[in-house]
Parts: C-alpha cells; sequence; structure tokens
C-alpha cells in the first residue's frame, strides 16, 4: 500500500485493498465518506464476501440508488458489475434485470429515504414476489446526501435540517414492512456488528427468494451532532451528551439495540425509539417469482398455452 | 433468454386485429422478450394480449405496481440485454419521464407505446387527442433527443413497430410509438409478411465480436462522425467500467466535458436526420397547396385531397411518419413553392404547426384545423381546402 501523507503507516494492511475498486485503480484505499460513517464498513463487508465466497461477477449485479452510499463504489469489489439507478427505483430496475435474466441475483444497496420513502411502494412490491435478490436498506436515520433532512426512518424526537424543533412523525419501521409484504428472509443488524452481518449477507446469498437485511449506520456528520445519546432512552429520564465523534455514535448504536429475543420480554415503552436486532423470518421454501414464471412459460410454450 | 422461434410470428397471411393487439404482435416479432406495463385506458390491451403472447415465445410480461416501476423494470430488463418495452396513456407517461430522462443519458434503448388519450389531467380515457408529443420531445429533465414515430393504420402499427425497435437498437434512445385511443380500438386487417422477410428486418441484440470498454457514442475525430457502439449488457463482459450518470465518457467514467456529453446525447441523433426521418407524399408533385399532418388525420385528408382534385384545386400530403426529430430539411422543401399550407391536427395549440411555422417562409399563409378528442371528418379539412385556395 503505497502511504498516502494522511494515513499514518502503522495502519494496519488493509486487506481488501486489492480487490476494491479505488485499490485496483489508484492502489491506495480510498473512501468519500465522512468521518465515523458507517458505510465504510459494509463496502469492506460487501468486498470481502463477494471475494470469499467466490461470486461471479456476471451474475450478481450490484444495483445502487441514490444516497450517500451511491459513493461506496470506491470499496466495492472491482469485478462486481455496478449500475448507479434513480432515486428509489432501484429494486424495480432490480425487477427487470432479474425477470430479464433469471439466473443473476441483484444485490440492491439501498437507503432509508431511497427504499421506505420514495421507492416505499417499490420495496413492498419487490417483497410480495419475493423476487429472488438480496436488498440492503442501509438506515442512518437521516437524508446524508442532501445535508441532513428529516427521514421516514427518524426517531420520534430527534432534531434535523427539516426538522429543527423536532420529529413529530412515526418513524416507519423497515422490517415490519418487509414482513407484511412478505419478504422470506428478513433480518436487521448493525455495522457495530460486522460479523452477524457478514453471516446475514453470506446466508442471504445462498437464499433463494428477497433478503432484506436492514443496517443501522451512524450518521455522525448530520444525526450525531444535532442529538443526544438520551434518543431511545427517554424512559431512563436521563440528561444526554451530543454525539459528535464515530466512536460515540457507535456506542449509542449498540446500547440503543434489541435483540429480537430480548424484545418479546420488554414492554411498548421501553422498545420506543429502540432498534430490533436479529433474524425475524427466514422461510427457504417459499415460492420465489422467476421460478413460478418459469413454469408458467413452460406451460405456455408447450401445447398448455392454446 | 431468448424470444423462442416457435410462436415468435403469426401465421403469413391476413389477419383481423385489433391496434394495440398489432402493435404487440409487431413487438413479438421485433424480438420483444420483457414487457413491464400498468394498466391505464386505452392501452391496456398492449398489456393483456402480451400477458399471454409473452411467455409463449420465453418472454416475461409483467404487470407492475406502478408507472415508475414498469419504465424502471423495462431498463433494468434492457440493460441485461433483453429488447423490452412498456405501453401507458398521457397521466402514465407522465410518470415515467423521470426514468426516460435517465435512460437517454445512460444510451439504454427501449420502445415505448404511447396511446395517447384526451388531456389534461386525467381527462377523457377514450377519445383520441395527439396531445402529448410536446412532453415526449421534451421529456425528462436535461437535454437529450428521442425519436417518435405515428402509425396511422393497424399495418403500419406491426411494421413501425419492428422499424422503432431497430431505431432503439441503432441509435441508443428512448423510442416512442404515438398511438390514440381511435387507432388502439380500431380493428383491421394485417398483411403479416412472411417470417423470413421479418427476420431480414429485425437487429438482434448481441454482444459484438471485439468488446471493449468504449460502450457509449463518442464522436469519431478522424471520420467527424458520431460512433453509436451496440447497448452494453449486463451480465456479460461488454459493459463499461461503471453505469454514471454524470457527464460521462465512452466507457463511463471519463468525462469529456458537459457541453460534449450533451452534444453527443443531440447529434447522434440529429446527424443521422436522413435516416430516421420517414415521410410520405401524396398528390405533391405539382401540389399549390400542402397538407402536413401525422397519425390519424392523414387518412382523413386522402378523402378531402381526393374530393378537393376533382374540383380541381391542386393540393396534396405530406406526411410526417418520424414525427420527431422533426425533419427540418424535407418540410423546408415542400412548403418553398407553397401558397398555402394546412395542418389538421388532433390539437388545439398545434405542436406540429409550430415545428412547420419555424421552416415556413413568412409570407406563406399556414392554416391550422383543431380538432380535440374526436377525428376530422373529411368535410372540415375540405372547407380549409376551399378557403385557402380562393
Amino acid at each position: 500500500m503505497s502511504g498516502l501523507p494522511m494515513y499514518p503507516s502503522e495502519k494496519p494492511e488493509n486487506p481488501d485493498l486489492k480487490d476494491s475498486f479505488a485499490g485496483r485503480l489508484l492502489g491506495t484505499y480510498s473512501s468519500l465518506f465522512c468521518a465515523g460513517c458507517g458505510y465504510g464498513i459494509i463496502g469492506h463487508i460487501y468486498t470481502r464476501v463477494f471475494e470469499a465466497e467466490k461470486l461471479d461477477p456476471l451474475l450478481y449485479p450490484l444495483v445502487i440508488g441514490i444516497g450517500c452510499y451511491s459513493q461506496i463504489m470506491t470499496l466495492a469489489h472491482a469485478d462486481s458489475q455496478k449500475i448507479l439507478t434513480l432515486h428509489g427505483r432501484a429494486p424495480a430496475i432490480a425487477t427487470g434485470m432479474k425477470m430479464a435474466n433469471p439466473k443473476m441475483k441483484p444485490i440492491i444497496f439501498s437507503g432509508d429515504g431511497d427504499c421506505l420513502g420514495i421507492g416505499g411502494n417499490h420495496f413492498i412490491h419487490l417483497c410480495r414476489r419475493n423476487l429472488d435478490c438480496v436488498i440492503f436498506i442501509f438506515n442512518n436515520s437521516v437524508y446524508g446526501m442532501t445535508g441532513g433532512q428529516g427521514a421516514p426512518t427518524t426517531l420520534y424526537g430527534a432534531k434535523s435540517t427539516t426538522t429543527p424543533y423536532t420529529m413529530i412523525e412515526n418513524r416507519s419501521d423497515g422490517m415490519k414492512l418487509a414482513l407484511a409484504a412478505g419478504a422470506s428472509y428478513v433480518a436487521r443488524t448493525t455495522v457495530a456488528h460486522p460479523r452477524t452481518l457478514m453471516k446475514y449477507f453470506k446466508k442471504a446469498i445462498s437464499h433463494k427468494g428477497t433478503s432484506v437485511i436492514e443496517i443501522i449506520t451512524p450518521c455522525v456528520t448530520y444525526f450525531g451532532r444535532k442529538n443526544l445519546d438520551s434518543l431511545g432512552a427517554e424512559y431512563l429520564g436521563i440528561e444526554g451528551k451530543k454525539m459528535d465523534t464515530g466512536g460515540k455514535m457507535v456506542h449509542w448504536i449498540k446500547r440503543n439495540v434489541v435483540r429480537l429475543n430480548q424484545a418479546k420480554f420488554m414492554t411498548e415503552e421501553e422498545l420506543f425509539n429502540k432498534y430490533i436486532i436479529g433474524e425475524f423470518r427466514y422461510e427457504p421454501n417459499k415460492p420465489e417469482y422467476s421460478e413460478e414464471y418459469a413454469k408458467i412459460q413452460k406451460f405456455a410454450m408447450g401445447n398448455g398455452g392454446k | 433468454m431468448s424470444n423462442q422461434d416457435g410462436k415468435r410470428f403469426l401465421p403469413e397471411g391476413r389477419h383481423l386485429m385489433m391496434g394495440n393487439e398489432a402493435m404487440s404482435e409487431g413487438a413479438i416479432a421485433a424480438g420483444l422478450t420483457f414487457f413491464g406495463g400498468y394498466p391505464i385506458t386505452p392501452s391496456t390491451e398492449v398489456i393483456e394480449h402480451l400477458a399471454k403472447r409473452l411467455p409463449e415465445v420465453g418472454g416475461v410480461c409483467m404487470q407492475m405496481e406502478d408507472e415508475l416501476a414498469s419504465i424502471n423494470s423495462v431498463m433494468g430488463a434492457s440493460l441485461v440485454g433483453a429488447k423490452a418495452m412498456t405501453a401507458t396513456s398521457g397521466p402514465g407517461l407522465s410518470l415515467m419521464v423521470e426514468t426516460i430522462s435517465m435512460a437517454a443519458n445512460l444510451e439504454i434503448p427501449f420502445v415505448f407505446c404511447d396511446v395517447q388519450r384526451s388531456g389534461p389531467g386525467t381527462g377523457s380515457v377514450t377519445d383520441p387527442h395527439h396531445n402529448d408529443l410536446g412532453l415526449v420531445r421534451f421529456s425528462g429533465n436535461g437535454e437529450f433527443e428521442v425519436i417518435a414515430i405515428a402509425p396511422m393504420n393497424c399495418q403500419e402499427l406491426f411494421d413501425l413497430t419492428i422499424t422503432a425497435f431497430n431505431f432503439a437498437e441503432t441509435y441508443r434512445c428512448p423510442v416512442f410509438i404515438l398511438s390514440d385511443a381511435y387507432l388502439g380500438h380500431l380493428h383491421e386487417v394485417v398483411e403479416i409478411p412472411p417470417k423470413e422477410e421479418i427476420l431480414k428486418k429485425v437487429i438482434k441484440r448481441e454482444v459484438p465480436e471485439n468488446i471493449t470498454r468504449q460502450v457509449f457514442s463518442y464522436l469519431d475525430k478522424k471520420t467527424g462522425e458520431y460512433v453509436i457502439p451496440k447497448p452494453p449488457i449486463m451480465g456479460t463482459n461488454y459493459v463499461p467500467m461503471f453505469f454514471f450518470h454524470t457527464h460521462h465518457g465512452p466507457d463511463g467514467m471519463v468525462s469529456p466535458g458537459g457541453l460534449k456529453f450533451v452534444q453527443t446525447l443531440v447529434d447522434k441523433i440529429k446527424t443521422n436526420k436522413d435516416k430516421i426521418c420517414i415521410t410520405e407524399k401524396y398528390k405533391l408533385d405539382d401540389a399549390e397547396i400542402v397538407i402536413i399532418a401525422y397519425g390519424l388525420p392523414v387518412r382523413v385528408s386522402y378523402r378531402a385531397v381526393d374530393i378537393a382534385r376533382q374540383e380541381g384545386i391542386k393540393v396534396g400530403i405530406f406526411r410526417l411518419v418520424t414525427v420527431w426529430p422533426f425533419p427540418d430539411e424535407q418540410v423546408k422543401e415542400v412548403v418553398k413553392n407553397a401558397k398555402a399550407i394546412i395542418i389538421p391536427e388532433l390539437n388545439y395549440t398545434g405542436i406540429i404547426a409550430e415545428q412547420v411555422e419555424r421552416v415556413t417562409p413568412l409570407d406563406t399563409p399556414i392554416l391550422k384545423v383543431p380538432k380535440v378528442a374526436v377525428f376530422h371528418h373529411p368535410d372540415e379539412i375540405l372547407k380549409a381546402i376551399r378557403e385557402v385556395s380562393k
């Protein structure tokens, strides 16, 4: 690794450097994200799993929505075919790709605004069809790229540039939406649990059907600096501190998540503004859309159609 | 996925078909393998017909959750090498323009059937009204050119759909078929040509022999002409480094600058106008009065011209088959010596009349014959002919 002055030389060797897009192009580590952002972790995990699982780049296209994470291409595996799509439309584009070439398994990167805001309808119907693909929802609870506006996932009582007083809307829960819509693999984790994330990702790749993985990720620049770490722990009545570094935000995320098996024993009030993590559903035998459609094609192409 | 030849072609000969069905059959003959749509009157028969027909040829017909999803799924399918199309009407088109703009940027080809209905807004759903051309030619944000073709009968809906697919493959831009509520629901006899003849015409989607990273259009400085490579196919090695939306160069990354990028998108169509612009002439050789029309009003004008000729009025028709890009040079040639021009258009503002005015000498009178939500009676055009011939 050619050492740029901004990175200390004692920094450990980046194991994914030779595989990442920027690493292969420029020969150096390159990230376009703010300090403390979680997308770097996600990008590296994607690259690492892509390399470890020896995924065929021709069959696992990366469909990227619009958001901060659109810049993840510098970290993503150099071989994977990537397309930057429109805001919120990534699930619809992936549907077209999968159906026109059923051998493919699109991997969709989308954010909370992308997937639960503008593209909410596409997301619901992707889950409803149980189309074979992996969809990641990166939930940092703000619109980061445009400068920290309130998102559908912004926690109640949080501050953002469009909710300068406080957020008074109820947040939307991507997991509940995916479960109701009928996705066959639904899981949520955080960037503070990278090994779990890797495990879920590997499981999603081998799963036949829609896999929805929500990742809670910190946005220090626009969420952390404006909000106190007492968010999600209102019932304790403690005074919070500003979350102005990545460490503080990761610490807050770790404290603010509840495991699925613990959540069963907690009251509604205690779970308010908390993130429940874990595997919500895993149904490997649910009918998958492209396979079902292939049956129709076979029937119609024989004598059944006429 | 390949379009299976077994049931792809209808038996050669005469078939009674609805306009929307003829268009669908034309698309299947051209190699359509993916259709993403959302029901909207008057285009609904297209998705209904294709839902039955496409699985028979190994294709996919999907009813998506809305127009936004249908056009995006079409773009996704086209990205992985399927010939794809969608069909909608005015209100659906307004929702789809976002993706059309992006497809123009990334030069993803697809065909778009707009069965126009009377607007604005929801309007009147079963009445014809050529009011979408303004939206079609400026569809989406940003600067780019599109191709719009206006058939006038069911036979042409079949034939010109194949042409539209060929244009999309060759010029890599959104191609529109401008049908309307009457034409879509019209039942007429369609002569299906033999299979070999159709196959000879169709341009296939395939990976070129010499794979390079130069997958987007660029100006060849040596010849001064625009090179339009075959569309990239995801899932093969023929892809750019990255499908990126900013001003991109031929490899998808290195930008030649904003101006050159937009120039490429616009001029790759404009410099090929002679191949794209299809026009037809009817009794125009000695005509003093010229009728310029496209779509259904042309058929009405034939009758009016025949009656006027019997009365000794020298009148002819100049028909625009390709409505956009507007054939400036050809129209200039036609209107040069005309005494008067009549433009019967199925709208009030005169979207094409505006273009004709642009290329007509200032002293030549132009008479618009507007009509909305119902097609012209030949008498109305005849009245206009008599008026200007006085």
